[in-house]
């Protein structure tokens, strides 16, 4: 009997350790080298299904979803290529890898190759015992620390790293998976060295993990994709370069000026095609698998081609079929880690200057903070003492962005996701990412469709991690124009966003205040009126923290007719500005009480 | 039930980068015996561009870094000698009870034995001592040649770990329902002056009542 008292066979719970172990294998692969999958990733509550080996990693990814070829009694062999996708120059020579998608020359080189397999072996005559259980499950979590641990100790992971935490970086890095080894080529093979851990013997055949590495990236010159350096925009919107009464201030750094570099690359779809490319789950997976039993099929070498193919398709309508709503329920709910009685554990506290991504996955409502959207960058590669110099770097946008953005509806509502957590940076998975959980899981089954089947796509993608993480933030954010229209004016001087008080209760606060404000642009009102909504009551829960769309034409009207307050004033004058304010933030208050 | 003992390679550091390497070693060995439910925890090194894993438990980090300081502590009175830490696992087991005491036994299952030297900086230009290591400022390249050096040496040192994890199974107790670590352990510190350095090993191995294999 089970935990839940179904009555299993005995193999059943062998069955069920192995077909966890690949799971947690794959997706522990895929989360410390796909960047997508990593995006996609969600920390919230730990699920029963996450507490297999006693690692939890977050919610499996989507793509993981369909799997099913590993939750079986027989599982081939699981084999998943990393693969580093590069550009090419066009005029640069053809490499058998090399593929032309458009204009341009694309080059996929695997770095890395893991192959989980369990050498299935007759079943032995006497039942295996519970004591045998345990100790194969011992020693699968033993393996996983390991492998856990080796990921990031290899070439690849620095490559990951990289790619997760710039968007400027001319590779990307997807994965595949088989049931079969396509052998490389000769000259790879010889670059590849070879890693095997040590098998677990269970009475059913040994379990086992290798691994294939390319030791040395250099030549892929990963470091000299890290181009575009951060460029200095001097006409953004409120420099004196477009507002000449306004002078430049002497005592901004330059640090106030530069801006998070916005990707030069076309941002749409079509036109970025050379990093986006399907999960090619291969054909052997539902194909005649009693056939692929010994696994290794010859195949010619690596080449992918512009479009896809049936031969290397993974059919997402078929495996939907074939998942039902219990088999579904079974991968989650049913097949519990076994040997583990205790009451959920608590939520694991972390140190936030340790991991701050970690410590952002939970799902807590931050006190009002409008984080800065700062693209791919990871703070895990900052050390806990540096502050982050691209915190405060964003110029406010204009308003008329505000207005003609088409979408200014994908960026309240990023507004709303965003605000739940804090400081959160774009790229960075958190519970406040679940918002875009249906908008990049669109993205995501988009892909999947294009890799898996006959595609309703035209355009054939590269990248997984493309769709789902810079695109489709920026389809939120509208081709990199960040439209939130209350960023904070990071060059307000410190007093005048602490002496901000929308009660009027200070009055001689106000007036210097008033006075302060009369030298200011009109974006620096638009400063103005987050820093009063920041310190308004919050909102309730319902209507969060957000503007709703419908205010905007509002606030854009306000903003403009704040723009002409901007006169030599008295107190009087500033008074009534503070009454306009407090209007604006009623009218905005009741429209989102109305809203909900 | 077997003691398996894990001499790690022994690295060369400076002073201010001994904090960085124990934390990575102890961290990475936790990390392999926290055999109960963990969240891990990506940790990456300042001085290094290495990535290790902890285990996302904040009194487990708080008592290495106790240990971490006493290590530092010990370096600063005791310069010139060389320096382990002895990172050990056992089981507790009740011996038989008397009327006074309640004895209890501790039987160790595995040890393991972070070596470093710590490079000592002549505090004057007289200060040379033949058994002490100085360390006379090479320059910039021969610094930056040492640091990836220790780099290289720290990364060895990950794979020794998991490579010994990976090896060595059968002598891991089974795993109790719990989260974190699941199995009790010490650290000890100790230097080469102790007269018990050699013996405090010593006495370990009589305690496991079985020969070590040492690796």
């Amino acid at each position: 009997m089970d935990l839940y008292g179904y009555p299993r066979p005995e193999n059943g719970r062998l069955e069920q350790i192995l077909n966890q172990f690949f799971l947690k294998s794959l997706h522990m692969i895929l989360d410390s080298r796909v960047p997508a999958i990593r995006l996609s990733s969600h920390y919230g509550e730990v699920k029963r299904s996450d507490k297999w080996f006693n690692l939890v990693l977050g919610d499996r990814p989507s793509a993981m979803d369909n799997l099913s070829f590993w939750n079986r009694s027989f599982m081939p062999p699981m084999v998943i290529d990393i693969i580093l996708v590069q550009e090419l120059p066009t005029s640069s020579s053809e490499h058998n890898s090399s593929i032309a998608l458009g204009s341009e020359m694309v080059k996929e080189t695997a770095i890395e190759r893991w192959i989980v397999q369990h050498e299935h072996q007759k079943a032995v005559a006497h039942p295996i015992s519970e004591a045998s259980y345990k100790k194969t499950y011992k020693k699968s979590i033993l393996l996983l620390r390991s492998v856990f641990s080796m990921l990031r100790l290899l070439p690849a992971y620095k490559a990951f790293r990289k790619r997760f935490s710039s968007q400027n970086c001319d590779f990307d890095i997807s994965y595949k998976v088989c049931t079969y080894a396509v052998p490389f080529p000769g000259e790879e093979d010889k670059l590849m060295k070879r890693h095997n851990f040590v098998p677990i013997d269970t009475q059913q055949g040994p379990l086992s993990i290798s691994l294939m590495y390319r030791k040395n990236l250099s030549d892929f010159n990963l470091d000299a994709f890290l181009s575009f350096p951060s460029e200095i925009i001097t006409d953004y919107v409120g420099s004196p370069l477009t507002e000449p009464i306004r002078p430049f201030p002497a005592t901004l750094s330059e640090k106030d000026f530069c801006a998070t570099s916005f990707p030069v690359k076309g941002s749409q779809p079509t036109s970025s095609s050379a990093f986006q490319r399907r999960h090619s789950w291969t054909n052997g997976i539902h194909g005649d698998v009693s056939s692929q039993k010994n696994s290794h099929l010859y195949q010619s070498p690596y080449e992918f081609s512009s479009s896809p193919t049936p031969t290397d398709l993974y059919s997402h309508r078929i495996q939907n079929q074939r998942l039902s709503a219990y088999q579904k329920a079974e991968l989650d709910d049913l097949l519990s880690p076994p040997f583990s009685p205790s009451p959920s554990p608590s939520p694991p506290t972390y140190l936030s200057s340790g991991n701050p991504v970690h410590s952002r996955m939970r799902s807590e409502t931050s006190p009002m903070s409008i984080p800065y959207p700062m693209m791919g960058r990871s703070p895990r590669h900052l050390s806990p003492n540096k502050s982050d110099p691209n915190r405060h770097s964003l110029p406010p946008p204009s308003p008329r962005s505000i207005k003609n953005d088409p979408s200014s509806q994908e960026s309240s509502s990023g507004i709303r996701s965003m605000r739940k957590s804090d400081s959160l940076r774009v790229g960075e998975p958190s519970p406040g990412l679940r918002n875009f959980g249906p908008r990049v899981s669109r993205d995501s089954k988009e892909d999947s469709g294009r890799f898996s089947g006959p595609s309703s796509s035209s355009s054939p993608r590269v990248g997984f991690s493309r769709s789902s993480s810079r695109l489709s933030f920026q389809d939120e954010f509208g081709d990199g124009d960040f439209t939130y229209p209350f960023i904070v004016d990071d060059i307000d001087p410190p007093d005048f966003q602490a002496s901000q008080n929308l009660d009027g209760k200070n009055k001689s606060e106000d007036s210097s205040q008033a006075s302060f404000t009369a030298k200011r642009s009109q974006d620096a009102a638009v400063g103005v009126l987050v820093h009063m909504l920041r310190a308004a009551p919050p909102l309730c829960s319902n209507s969060s923290c957000y503007i709703s769309q419908s205010s905007k034409p509002e606030v854009v009207r306000e903003v403009g007719v704040a723009s002409e307050f901007f006169k030599p004033r008295n107190t009087t004058d500033a008074l009534e500005e503070l009454k306009a304010y407090k209007e604006m933030k009623d009218l905005i208050l009741s429209k989102s009480t109305e809203k909900y | 039930m077997n003691c398996e003992v894990c001499q790690l390679k022994e690295l060369e550091v400076e002073h201010f980068e001994i904090r960085e390497v124990l934390r990575c070693i102890l961290h990475t060995i936790l990390f392999h015996r926290a055999l109960g439910l963990v969240r891990p925890k990506d940790v990456d090194l300042e001085l290094f561009e290495i990535t290790y894993v902890q285990c996302g438990d904040m009194e487990l980090e708080r008592k290495i870094d106790e240990k971490i300081d006493q290590f530092i502590d010990r370096v600063e009175k005791h310069p010139n000698k060389k320096n382990q830490i002895c990172l050990s696992f056992y089981e507790v087991k009740n011996k038989h009870a008397t009327w006074f005491t309640n004895k209890v036994e501790r039987l160790f299952w595995e040890h393991w034995y972070i070596n470093l030297n710590v490079m000592q900086h002549p505090k004057t230009p007289s200060g040379k001592s033949h058994h002490s290591k100085l360390v006379v400022d090479p320059g910039v390249e021969a610094r930056g040649a040492r640091r990836a050096a220790l780099e290289a040496s720290l990364r060895d040192v990950l794979f020794q770990i998991i490579k010994f994890v990976n090896e060595k199974k059968d002598h891991v107790p089974s795993i109790p329902n719990v989260e974190g670590i699941p199995f009790p352990y010490e650290i000890t510190i100790s230097s080469s002056s102790d007269s018990a350095f050699g013996m405090d090993m010593f006495k370990r191995m009589l305690q496991t009542g079985h020969p070590t294999m040492l690796s």
